[in-house]
């Protein structure tokens, strides 16, 4: 079994008109084992970038670590957030820093830009850049998820339908994944506010 | 540094708390030629003499203003061979940055990484510190910027600024000429005209250079004809 | 090349005379088609590698004082995939006796309708219901005829007959064990951990029924391969019988409701003295 499933993780990011969405699952497992059913990847770097990690849960905390530090000493430097293309860019090299000995995390990064642009992308473990227009998925209930979106997904949604959206896929796409789901969260990015929220889901 | 038995610090204080080297260095600022930047509400200009030490001397093979990114340029007093150091340095920056970011580093960032090239010659064994000035001028989110950076590695914002030969001159000259809303054109008619004030001899397209950025981010040296053009307008 | 396991079919006391539909069974039980391969280990190894649905599993059964209880989950997965999540699990003998799925989804399918027909046909040729010994060991009995070949089996034969309630464990390498209490699957470790601690001998049907519930729905929460839903059958005097099949996406939010987070206290300014 691939160190990336061994605690199994699922992580989708949508885009919506003037906003996005970025959403997990919650379970940490040992292989099929659940061990854990309130385990974070999404990490907030500010208030308008957020970062969904899946893959393995210790390079995912480590990884986010080493990642809301250089954006603290970007802000002291440059006395600004950074724009979610520049912070892409940053994982990206950082990532690639790594590339004989990689951290074995498959980002995902959403946030809004400059006049409120929503802005979507990910990464293989050693930094390749896909960025999308739509949405974007990652971890052990990839493929699920793909699917999922790809059927559910509209472009130029209001928040409220892009949190439902992005809700019905996590939770049927993990449905179908022995390694994810244990409930989801949910992380809804708008110019003027951000909502989050934890999904009941099925626990098995 | 090095580890060799000079690999102490040259620059050390004296009694009186000065580090002379530096103002060392500063005196061979002063009595370099000219230069001057102003910042207008649209652009930058920056500009400098370029006497060369023989008529001999082919002038178009000498370049003052260097560009250090596309959107940033930079011009010195003092020794020119420190002057190249330190644009091979800067221009390295501005490509790092790049590569981790890939944005055009911000004006600022690039000072602030020059500027401590520069302090870390007045702290380090067996170096002295760099005999130059510069005045960085560029344009980036923030608008349009000039910068001046000292051998200590202090750097400051300026509307206006000069440095060598005639700094004080220069910089009468500057606080009487500069307004707020002056435009990128009338700037670069009063920067000829700092110039000309004590300049030795006739002024022309071959003895000053002048490079301007505007809203464009486009930092570029004017050729001679574009000069002679402007001198034509301020006769 | 075929293997011939007619021998083993002298298990069944079969007495009737050869009417030709005990032939065509034991046709299609007793001459598999073997591999023309002369690394015939090194294939089968492959072979099963390849042929593996159903692997994580959560069944349990046990006896106590009514009768025997039988509980299993309901999920199949690929690897990481689950290929679905509304497997009969618990597969139906005869009205006395029911077989439990682990291992190879095929494997037990195949198996367990093959114990059926024998059962059946001891039934006609003697006059009685086979009992859960005998019939265990007669699929133990052909399970370990096929030993090294790659059979993917581990079953619970739970049932009643004459002597009362009866539980066997069966498995692919031709074990076969008596016994009160048994969980078999990936999930099984969790299953135990609950009906260990909550097995009496003198329970209700209905406090059985509950514990076998609650150890399977352990099971699938713990374990990724286990899900779905749990199943849970009685087998008495009288047969066996389905008391329930619960979604334990459902039966989560029962055994522990979701409570609304208390709100953070609202800071108040402390008034000046």
């Amino acid at each position: 079994m691939s160190i990336f499933e061994y605690n199994g993780s699922a992580v989708v990011a949508m885009v919506g008109k003037n906003c996005f969405a970025i959403a997990s699952d919650r379970r940490l497992g040992v292989n099929l084992q659940t061990v854990a059913t309130d385990f974070q990847r999404i990490f907030k770097i500010h208030d308008k970038l957020y970062i969904g990690l899946s893959g393995l849960a210790t390079d995912v905390q480590t990884l986010h670590q080493r990642l809301v530090f250089r954006h603290k000493l970007y802000h002291l430097r440059e006395e600004r957030d950074m724009k979610p293309q520049t912070f892409a860019s940053l994982v990206s090299a950082m990532l690639y820093e790594k590339r004989f000995g990689p951290y074995f995390c498959m980002p995902v990064i959403a946030g809004l830009g400059d006049d409120d642009v929503p802005f979507i992308c990910t990464m293989d473990a050693i930094g390749a850049k896909e960025l999308a227009k739509d949405f974007v998925v990652s971890g052990t209930a990839s493929e699920s998820l793909y699917g999922a979106c790809e059927s559910m997904y509209k472009p130029d949604m209001e928040p409220e339908e892009l949190f439902e959206t992005i809700s019905q896929a996590l939770l049927s796409s993990v449905d179908r994944d022995c390694l994810s789901g244990w409930g989801g969260y949910v992380v809804l990015v708008t110019p003027t506010e951000v909502q989050e929220r934890t999904l009941k889901g099925r626990m098995d | 540094m090095g580890d060799s038995q000079y690999s102490f610090s040259l620059t050390t204080f004296s009694p009186s708390g000065k580090l002379v080297q530096i103002e060392y260095a500063l005196m061979a600022v002063g009595s370099g030629q000219t230069s001057l930047g102003i910042k207008a509400a649209n652009g930058v200009v920056i500009a400098t003499e370029k006497k060369l030490p023989s008529i001999l001397v082919d002038e178009g093979s000498v370049q003052k203003i260097q560009l250090v990114t596309t959107n940033i340029g930079v011009v010195y007093s003092g020794m020119g061979p420190d002057f190249r150091v330190l644009v091979r340095k800067s221009r390295k920056q501005a490509q790092q940055y790049h590569r981790l970011y890939k944005e055009q580093i911000p004006v600022t960032q690039l000072v602030r990484e020059t500027a401590t090239v520069m302090q870390e010659f007045t702290q380090s064994g067996g170096v002295r510190p760099f005999g130059v000035s510069l005045l960085v001028a560029g344009y980036d989110d923030n608008g349009p910027q000039l910068y001046q950076v000292d051998p200590s590695g202090s750097y400051f914002s300026w509307k206006a600024s000069a440095m060598g030969k005639n700094v004080s001159n220069a910089k009468t000259f500057l606080e009487k000429r500069y307004t707020d809303d002056m435009e990128l054109d009338d700037a670069v008619h009063t920067a000829i005209l700092t110039l000309k004030e004590g300049f030795e001899g006739q002024i022309s397209a071959k003895n000053i250079e002048i490079g301007i950025i505007g809203a464009d981010r486009k930092f570029r040296v004017l050729t001679p004809a574009e000069i002679d053009d402007y001198l034509a307008e301020v006769e | 090349m075929k293997l011939d396991t007619s021998g083993l079919n002298s298990i069944v006391p079969f007495s009737g005379t050869d009417d030709g539909l005990e032939e065509n069974i034991h046709l299609a039980v007793s001459s598999f088609q073997l591999p023309r391969t002369t690394d015939f280990d090194g294939f089968q190894k492959k072979a099963v590698e390849m042929v593996k649905p159903a692997k994580g599993t959560t069944t349990l059964a046990f006896i106590f004082k009514e009768g025997v209880i039988v509980s299993a989950d309901s999920r199949a997965s690929m690897g990481g995939y689950i290929s679905s999540q509304s497997v009969k699990k618990i597969i139906e003998i005869n009205p006395y006796m029911l077989g439990t799925m682990a291992g190879g989804a095929a494997d037990c399918q195949f198996w367990h309708r093959n114990l059926g027909i024998k059962c059946r046909l001891h039934e006609l040729a003697n006059k009685r219901r086979i009992s859960v010994t005998g019939a265990s060991k007669l699929l133990a009995n052909i399970l370990y005829s096929y030993r090294g070949m790659g059979l993917s089996i581990g079953t619970m034969i739970a049932g009643w007959d004459e002597t009362g309630p009866g539980l066997y464990y069966v498995d692919a390498e031709g074990g076969r064990l008596k016994g009160k209490r048994f969980s078999v699957g990936s999930g099984s470790p969790y299953a135990y951990g609950v009906l260990d601690s909550g097995y009496r001998y003198d329970m209700t049907i209905e406090e059985a029924a509950e514990l076998a519930r609650r150890a399977i729905y352990h099971a699938t929460f713990r374990d990724g391969a286990s899900g779905g839903v749990a199943s849970v059958y009685y087998v008495g005097p009288d047969g066996w019988k389905k008391l329930s099949g619960d979604d334990v996406g459902e039966l989560h939010y029962k055994y522990y409701p979701v409570v609304p987070s208390p709100v953070e206290q609202e800071m108040v300014e402390i008034p000046v003295s």
